[in-house]
């Protein structure tokens, strides 16, 4: 039963990742045909050559998600602990959420007005500001979970075995909540990644993502090319996920010899 | 790292205010060097406050503390050489026992060499070796709180101060530990305040004895007045053995069926 749970998940993983390589890789696929009867790697050695400028888009795509991701889960975590222990606790969480109450659209014409002001517009950097908006309130609001009574407890400990603030959080609060962190950085990093509308307003047509070069292709009728876009803004997550999975069974493994006295 | 001289501890006329209430009003007591001094009380009386409030942990709104010449009142946690044992064996999370026991040395920029050395004598007195690269979370609450004292002996506090720390431990580890610290905090010379709402724990662990009541603090010159006050009800709790003896003592034993 676990086992037929397992492949059908993995299946509905995978199968569109499949369907959309081999839409890649089809010189010709007619219906009826369940695999395409003819084969090519035009249009991967088109985009390995970057003849297409898709090299650079995947390089600025990646640069972006890293730098947001980074930002926001260096910038989340004190700000978590800091809302976590304010007395208008629940106030400020709400405040927080409000970039979620609007949707990115209406915040990127709102953000535009004043980007246009401040030269940011059509420049990467403003690009990334934008989406840090979205990105740093998904990490405070991520890692207001860690903290709590028991956290609290093991900084009082470690203040009175001599911890100075600084080796508070570096030998205790951020090994600690590795895992999380690792999961905000990930999850950050996808808001980026993914990102559409922000970079559009924002970009002005200036900033080309992979997201944007495969809506490009997609309106364009170029599905093909549109197809091995997808496969390549899929690479990326698949592999932070995989790196993830590991770092998080890894801290959540059971300790098989837990003893009684 | 050289072990401390013992350091006697005074508390002049201290407060605490959380939020309007004042929780502990003019608190005096004194603990020789090298002694431990329980306190029992009941809970919400504030001996949980009093701990942290001399570990610097909550801010003082009267009173001075003075730890051997030098007054610490106005020092932050991590300068006054005072570790706070909370009654949950807290261990970090991420760090094997090794690691935990190697903590307040780590801080201090210790050599490998000398916290290896330090870390497995304590691991051996603890009896705790074979355990050092053990997870806190594959420990039993024993375990855990024999690598908490550790922790707390290695940076050799000048003040340890016990707040109920074998309060959620069996009876039988309960009795253990209780004579393993004993053990070490006179070995090592420690000055220790211990905060408990048992009697008896109070009792075995204690050198000198008071009673927090109210947010004030009541002293005794020695084990007899302590016991000797009804106030803190040691004399109850007697009577109440003595009488269960008496009974158990005039009671026939059950004879076998058999002898009819």
């Amino acid at each position: 039963m676990r086992r037929g749970l397992a492949v059908f998940v993995a299946l509905a993983l995978l199968l569109p990742l499949a369907l959309l390589l081999m839409l890649s890789l089809a010189r010709q696929w007619m219906w009826p045909a369940l695999l395409p009867e003819q084969w090519q790697l035009r249009l991967w050695r088109d985009l390995l050559s970057d003849t297409a400028g898709i090299g650079s888009a995947v390089g600025r795509s990646v640069l972006m998600a890293v730098g947001v991701g980074i930002a926001a889960t260096a910038l989340g975590f004190p700000t978590s602990r800091q809302v976590a222990r304010h007395r208008r606790r629940g106030r400020l969480l709400a405040l927080i959420h409000l970039p979620y109450a609007l949707s990115p659209v209406v915040l990127g014409v709102s953000l535009l007005y004043m980007f246009l002001k401040w030269h940011l517009a059509g420049h990467m950097a403003g690009v990334m500001l934008a989406q840090l908006v979205f990105a740093y309130a998904y990490a405070v609001i991520l890692l207001s979970g860690f903290w709590n009574a028991h956290t609290d407890g093991l900084v009082d400990l470690a203040r009175t075995l001599g911890a100075e603030r600084r080796q508070v959080w570096w030998r205790v609060l951020v090994p600690m909540a590795m895992p999380m962190l690792s999961v905000c950085l990930f999850q950050t990093f996808l808001i980026s990644w993914f990102d559409y509308p922000l970079t559009l307003l924002i970009g002005s047509g200036q900033v080309q993502t992979l997201t944007i070069r495969l809506f490009e292709y997609f309106s364009s009728g170029d599905i093909r090319l549109a197809a091995s876009c997808a496969v390549l803004l899929m690479l990326p997550p698949l592999l932070a996920l995989l790196v993830n999975h590991r770092l998080l069974s890894h801290s959540a493994a059971p300790h098989p010899d837990t003893l009684d006295d | 790292m050289t072990d401390r001289t013992p350091t006697p501890l005074h508390v002049d006329e201290l407060g605490v205010r959380l939020g309007s209430e004042a929780v502990l009003r003019d608190v005096s007591l004194e603990v020789s060097a090298g002694t431990t001094l329980a306190i029992i009380g009941h809970s919400g009386c504030g001996k949980t406050t009093l701990l942290r409030a001399i570990a610097g942990l909550l801010p003082l709104s009267a009173g001075r503390i003075t730890l051997g010449a030098q007054r610490v009142d106005a020092m932050p946690p991590q300068r006054r050489g005072i570790v706070y044992l909370n009654q949950e064996p807290l261990l970090f999370p991420h760090l094997n026992v090794f690691e935990n026991i190697a903590f307040g040395l780590r801080l201090r920029h210790q050599s490998d060499s000398i916290i290896r050395e330090r870390v497995s004598e304590l691991l051996v007195q603890l009896e705790l070796d074979g355990l050092a690269r053990r997870s806190p979370q594959a420990l039993s609450g024993g375990q855990r709180q024999r690598a908490a004292f550790g922790r707390a002996l290695i940076v050799a506090p000048s003040l340890l101060l016990l707040d109920e720390p074998f309060s959620s431990l069996d009876p039988q580890t309960r009795l253990s530990m209780q004579r393993l610290f004993k053990e070490v905090t006179h070995a090592r010379g420690i000055t220790a305040l211990f905060v408990t709402h048992d009697l008896k724990e109070s009792l075995r662990m204690g050198d000198r004895f008071a009673m927090l009541h109210g947010g004030r603090l009541q002293h005794y010159p020695d084990r007899r007045a302590f016991c000797a006050d009804p106030a803190t009800g040691v004399a109850r709790e007697a009577s109440f053995w003595g009488d269960l003896a008496k009974a158990v003592a005039v009671t026939p034993p059950v004879s076998d069926s058999s002898d009819a």
